[in-house]
């Protein structure tokens, strides 16, 4: 007997799914895992693991015994977050402390606002943060790039971006190649731009995300710049500026909904990102920038809605 | 640079796999005629039961200005006048006729004369020159004409523009944007001199001076069949559009032909432009070159079904769903009309009327579980009407209403572009058609 299904339109679907998104976005990460793997050997392993396996246990151990729903891991977006989290944190960092960003991250960040799509600020930046404002000295110590996937040997020194801000390096006296590369200090993700860059190729020509986000920072960057009469170039080069512009400032649940409002959001990052870099006491704001955006990305909303088919712009409603 | 319309739209795929031939479809022995199948009143019928009909017999006339007459599909006795089920469960009121065997015979025989002998010899190139635009619109308004697109609205009454009503182009919608149907192009392929002659018949009713055949460029063929046709006619062109879903809707075709956009609650007419189907180009010539009213079109049998199976049929308006050869798979939607606008039907006893395009067969349930919205804002990129579909269906989910109407929900054009392109698989379309309904002032 035929079983006849009555169900409104329309009728078919998109093949794209939310546990696919992610995915495509774990595979554009693949080239920054692999070159964080290169310059920073081991250790980086042990963090990504420690890090991807605390932010799994901690959704799925919320979801069964404090919420008693049906596990959530399929959509893969626990592990995406452990992965970012690992991506922004020294190779050095003692692994409880890796444990205890995802917890937060997860735990408070991502769950306590109702789990996936709820969440007003992206749970890897609040877990990085966390352990930044908690144990700053481990969140700043450095590890220099030993190469092909070595053991640490236990150097370390300080980033370039605290270098210029302290003023042992000088801006003009950078090897711009080196950097691009990603043979510099700095936290497992965000040394190397060319890996980087890769994969935000590789989720544009999939249409995972518009460029609007990753080219409006840069310009909000590059802007503060050239008012401060500040060399652009190692500027974008260095820094966690471009895994966040490309993986951070553009997860879909944190980030404005139209692309007026993206960029508006994303030249506000970049700005605010050149200010702390410039005048503030940290020598790295993008992680700030993006969460202060990330709070102010329900009001962009309200206010930049979609342009309507008559060409008429909608303001805000109720 | 092909033209399509600017904002949003998807590109669902063409799954156009039916055969482009068209073949007769035997007449049913019994015919449901619905009193509505158009948008407006209901007609009024002009017969009772116990009365003997024959095939093309108005049954039911206009009864407003917005409403079209029904003509009986075949010859037969009026069994009932009643409340039947519609392929959405709803009930209609509807003339349901029964054929004796030797009416049916008779039926059969004048019916393959037609399509064999008559609609071949009576080609000509004069019809529009010999008759006035009154002639012309009042043959449109007895034959029952109404847009076979699937909105159904009465022809005569498009075409009858008030003096303060400027038109100046007529676009005769070949897109078929639907994925699986293909009875337009079927109709392009093999018809191409009646659209021709229907296009001029329905220019000159209107006075319009300039007709613009608008087709996707995934159907090649029926551009070039229909750029035969027209060869010789200079203010009739062909226009290939560039693929994309929802082009066929009537606000996005005009936008993708004459770059003009239609007003937030203003009717499409007051763009200059009036959109027709081809299959309603064509039932206006064969109402006014052979006098024969709209008792029968085209309609594609497609979807998961064996390959075979998959064809165009003209079939008489009233033939039951289940008439049709085809087989379901053991778990499958029924769907009348294509998959993104189509409604599904709840019973195939349910007879087809002038406004169904197709019959599309899905196997399986279709919708996948649904998970939260990642608000990753494809809703919005796609919406061809510029809205917030995440944000409308929010409104229609937490009975917002007045904060739906704010925001433009009776704009939308219930597409489905949002729904088929959520990757959280959330029903947006079903909470928008509720904020939709319950905002209607």
């Amino acid at each position: 007997m035929t079983q006849i299904i009555f169900s409104p339109s329309p009728h078919i679907h998109t093949a794209r799914t939310t546990g696919g998104i992610m995915r495509h976005v774990l595979v554009a990460l693949a080239p920054a895992v692999i070159c964080a793997l290169w310059f920073f050997g081991i250790d980086a392993l042990w963090v990504l693991v420690t890090s991807v396996i605390s932010c799994i246990a901690t959704e799925w151990l919320i979801t069964r015994f404090m919420l008693r729903r049906a596990a959530s891991l399929s959509d893969c977006s626990a592990i995406l977050t452990g992965v970012l989290l690992a991506l922004t944190l020294p190779s050095s960092l003692p692994l409880w402390m890796v444990a205890a960003g995802g917890i937060i991250a997860i735990g408070i960040a991502k769950m306590a606002f109702g789990g996936l799509g709820c969440n007003i600020f992206n749970p890897a930046l609040v877990g990085r943060v966390f352990l930044l404002i908690s144990f700053p000295v481990a969140m700043t110590t450095w590890p220099l790039p030993i190469g092909r996937f070595a053991t640490a040997d236990g150097t370390t020194g300080a980033t370039i971006l605290s270098q210029l801000k302290t003023g042992i390096a000088n801006s003009c006296a950078l090897d711009l190649p080196a950097m691009f590369a990603g043979d510099m200090g700095g936290s497992i993700g965000e040394v190397s731009t060319g890996a980087l860059l890769l994969g935000f190729v590789y989720l544009l020509v999939l249409k995972i995300i518009k460029w609007h986000i990753p080219v409006s920072i840069v310009a909000g960057l590059v802007l503060v710049d050239l008012m401060a009469g500040f060399p652009p170039l190692p500027d974008i080069l260095s820094g966690g500026l471009l895994l966040g512009a490309v993986f951070m400032a553009t997860d879909y649940v944190t980030s404005p909904m139209t692309n007026r409002g993206m960029l508006l959001y994303g030249l506000m990052i970049g700005i605010i990102t050149a200010v702390i870099r410039r005048w503030g006491s940290y020598p790295e704001g993008i992680s700030f920038a993006i969460l202060i955006m990330n709070g102010a990305t329900p009001l962009i909303n309200r206010y930049m809605h979609n342009t309507r088919f008559s060409g008429r712009r909608k303001e805000a409603t109720a | 640079m092909k033209h399509t319309f600017k904002k949003g739209g998807i590109h669902p795929g063409s799954f156009k796999t039916a055969s482009p031939d068209i073949e007769l479809l035997p007449l049913p022995m019994t015919a449901t005629v619905l009193l509505s199948q158009h948008i407006g009143r209901p007609a009024n019928p002009t017969v009772q039961k116990g009365d003997k009909v024959c095939r093309g017999m108005v049954i039911a006339e206009n009864s407003a200005y917005i409403s079209a007459s029904v003509h009986a599909p075949i010859s037969g006795t009026v069994a009932s006048i009643d409340d039947v089920v519609l392929p959405n469960g709803k009930n209609g009121r509807a003339i349901i006729i029964k054929a004796a065997p030797e009416e049916h015979e008779a039926d059969t025989a004048a019916r393959n004369s037609y399509w064999s002998d008559t609609i071949p010899a009576v080609l000509s190139r004069d019809l529009s020159e010999s008759l006035t635009a009154d002639e012309i619109r009042t043959r449109i308004e007895r034959a029952g004409i109404v847009g076979l697109g699937g909105a159904t609205f009465p022809s005569h009454v498009k075409i009858d523009l008030k003096p303060t009503q400027k038109v100046d182009t007529l676009i005769i919608n070949g897109c078929e944007c639907e994925p699986y149907l293909r009875c337009d192009d079927a109709i392009m392929r093999s018809c191409p001199g009646y659209i021709a002659e229907g296009i001029e018949l329905i220019m000159k009713a209107a006075s319009i001076s300039r007709a613009v055949v608008a087709v996707e460029d995934n159907k090649p063929q029926a551009i070039e069949a229909m750029r035969g046709a027209l060869d010789s006619m200079h203010n009739i062109s062909v226009m290939s559009l560039k693929t994309k879903y929802p082009q066929g809707g009537e606000k996005q075709l005009i936008e993708a032909v004459t770059d003009r956009r239609v007003a937030s609650g203003a009717l499409p007419v007051s763009t200059g432009v009036i959109v027709q189907n081809v299959a309603t180009a064509f039932a206006v010539w064969q109402a006014v070159a052979t006098g024969q009213p709209l008792i029968e079109r085209v309609v594609t049998i497609t979807g998961d079904i064996p390959a075979e199976q998959r064809r165009n049929y003209i079939a008489a308006i009233g033939t039951p769903l289940s008439d049709f050869p085809f087989s379901l798979p053991d778990e499958a939607r029924a769907i009348v009309g294509g998959p993104m606008m189509g409604k599904t039907a709840v019973c195939l006893d349910a007879p087809i009327t002038k406004g169904t395009s197709g019959l599309t067969v899905l196997s399986g349930k279709g919708r996948r579980p649904v998970q939260p919205c990642i608000r990753c804002g494809a809703c919005s990129d796609v919406c061809p009407m510029g809205l917030d579909p995440y944000l409308l269906a929010t409104y229609g989910r937490l009975r917002m209403f007045d904060e739906a109407a704010k925001a433009d929900v009776a704009d939308c054009i219930e597409c489905g572009s949002c729904s088929w392109s959520c990757p959280s698989s959330r029903p947006i379309l079903d909470f928008i058609r509720v904020a939709k309904q319950r905002s209607r002032k």
